[in-house]
């Protein structure tokens, strides 16, 4: 035994240091498991007999309004995800490339905005909302979404537009090419990775958002996911089974995006750490 | 003409080498950028600006979400101030903030470091690692609920077995406090892991040789260089995880609603709950606007702070 410890002196090591992080992955991930094992387990009133079932998810899906729940959250999320790409790039690039005391402003306010917190402006707009019929609605909803997502949809676009060379730009524009052109053409065109993690950071901030929708949406129909879910929570008798199967919709398109799109995940979920920049 | 562009390259240049477009004037180009960044300032002053002068009104009236109400000065102000319950929501998430980010830190720095070193499967743990993050807290506050909310839970049931006796996670204000705050770093540990990877990435290993053959120790190369050699990052990765544990609202509603008694109200949960519980507009508007003072005075403080760290 000593003679192998010390021949390789980092083996022995390194399986204890294997043991203790897999223990404690393990705790850490106690929630994740409890979640997706309650949800494919019988409920207790349930007559579906066996291990495992899909009769929680049949349940959800036939009884209750998760459908349009899931329809809603999708919808607003896309459109978040699309209207907030579309007016951040060029306000990226306008970042990127000005270098007049005004854009140092903007940056600024840009910054300032980002560390708002979400419930003093919630309010006066649920306010003015409510009074041009937006309040109780979808649409609203979209826009107060895009609102918070500007600055830092904003700042990664600027930070990836930077390491895009602007000689490219000058040489279109010995062309004769417009700036909007340049922009359109050269730099957009090569910016897929910058406009992925873009839209992950818009696409989590809407999918997960919970105090926009619990302050906005009253009427169920309308309800979108995070806010459907606790109507499932009673006082003594939750139905778990059925709570943790609606999780797991919930829980499956950031878990698909994260498992196909790591990298721009990582960079899109991390968003704000490029205000530093 | 279609560039073909390879690689782009990752060190970012500062903007001061565009020149305008040749044959056409300053002016021009400077109308197509207004233009370009016009519909995100719009946005911005729409829904973020805007509402904040608002909010400032509000704040100085004592009327409803549907009526104005009177002008009643700063005695929203003088009230919030003087309520106790402002105070205990103010040091609740003073202590929130200071387990977010510092708890948060001091795992996520040990994962990292730990996932430098060689062990079996690390590409693995890292992805797993990552999955409180992944997961949104609406769901994952599920099932921290199901795990410690009755007596009848799975860890309360566990604590009695091995001789605890019966602990209430969630009805102890104590324990509750304690219980959202372990939430939040559950919840935060990986990003601060992630930073804390990136900018350990970025460290050149020699150095670490050197140190090792004038013997340092593994904690003097560790306080000595590493650390200094990601401060700028680590301080950052502290700014941003201050704010968001500031503003957090949903880590805290939704596994304890603010109670019980108040035991985990912070100020955002405690402005929510007065707009839209006590139906008190202008007092919870008060609240959430102190809070946002101090929040803009603090990272203007910090957006300077960097600017100079990056002048360095």
């Amino acid at each position: 035994m000593t003679t192998i410890a010390s021949r390789e002196p980092g083996t022995r090591g390194q399986w204890w240091r294997f043991a203790a992080l897999l223990v404690i992955t393990l705790i850490v991930l106690v929630p994740v498991f409890a979640t997706l094992l309650l949800a494919i387990r019988p409920s207790a009133s349930s007559s579906a007999s066996g291990v495992l079932t899909l009769e929680n998810f049949r349940y959800i899906f036939t009884s209750t309004d998760v459908i349009v729940w899931l329809g809603n959250s999708l919808g607003v999320t896309l459109a978040t995800v699309v209207v907030s790409v579309v007016v951040a790039a060029p306000a990226g690039y306008v970042l990127s490339r000005g270098r007049s005391k005004a854009v140092a402003g903007f940056s600024l306010l840009l910054f300032v905005i980002q560390s708002l917190p979400v419930i003093t402006a919630i309010i006066p707009l649920f306010v003015l909302f409510a009074r041009i019929g937006l309040a109780d609605n979808l649409i609203g909803l979209v826009i107060v979404y895009v609102g918070s997502t500007m600055s830092v949809a904003t700042w990664m676009m600027a930070a990836y537009f930077d390491s895009i060379p602007h000689a490219l730009e000058e040489a279109a524009w010995v062309d004769g090419c417009s700036v909007f052109g340049s922009f359109a053409k050269i730099v957009l065109r090569n910016s897929l990775p910058g406009i992925l993690s873009t839209a992950i950071f818009a696409f989590l901030l809407a999918w997960n958002d919970y105090l926009v929708a619990l302050v906005f949406l009253r009427s169920s129909v309308i309800f979108t996911l995070p806010i459907g879910l606790q109507t499932f929570f009673q006082q003594n008798a939750t139905d778990w089974g059925s709570v943790m199967a609606v999780s797991v919709v919930m829980l499956l398109p950031p878990a698909i995006i994260f498992a196909v799109l790591n990298k721009y995940f990582s960079i899109g979920g991390i968003g704000g750490s490029l205000a530093g920049r | 003409m279609t560039p073909t562009l390879t690689a782009p390259s990752t060190t970012a240049t500062t903007a001061s080498a565009s020149t305008p477009p040749a044959g056409k004037g300053v002016s021009r180009r400077t109308i197509t950028l207004i233009l370009l960044v016009a519909p995100c300032l719009v946005l911005v002053v729409l829904i973020n600006a805007y509402p904040l002068v608002v909010a400032a009104s509000q704040s100085i009236h004592n009327g409803t979400l549907i009526v104005t109400g009177d002008f009643v000065g700063f005695s929203n102000y003088l009230d919030v101030l003087t309520s106790p319950r402002f105070w205990t929501a103010a040091r609740f998430t003073l202590i929130f903030t200071i387990v977010g980010v510092f708890g948060s830190w001091l795992t996520g720095m040990g994962l990292a470091l730990l996932l430098r070193t060689k062990i079996p499967c690390r590409g693995v743990f890292k992805v797993l690692l990552m999955l409180p993050w992944v997961v949104p807290i609406v769901v994952s506050s599920t099932a921290w609920n199901w795990l410690v909310s009755t007596p009848t839970s799975p860890l309360p049931t566990l604590t009695a077995k091995l001789g605890f006796g019966e602990v209430h996670f969630l009805a102890n204000p104590t324990l509750a406090a304690i219980t959202v705050c372990v939430f939040k770093v559950w919840v935060s540990f990986p990003f601060m892991m992630l930073m804390t990877s990136a900018a350990l990435a970025a460290v050149d290993t020699t150095v670490y040789e050197a140190a090792g053959i004038d013997g340092a120790s593994r904690w003097q190369q560790f306080v000595h260089i590493t650390l200094p050699l990601i401060s700028r990052s680590t301080y950052i990765s502290w700014i941003l995880m201050t704010i968001f544990c500031v503003n957090d609202f949903p880590t805290i509603y939704l596994l304890t609603a603010g109670g019980p008694v108040d035991a985990t109200s912070s100020l955002v949960v405690l402005a929510y709950r007065t707009v839209f519980q006590d139906q008190q507009t202008g007092p919870g508007v008060a609240i959430a606007f102190l809070m946002t003072l101090v929040l803009v005075i603090v990272s203007t403080a910090l957006y300077r702070q960097i600017r100079k760290v990056d002048i360095a």
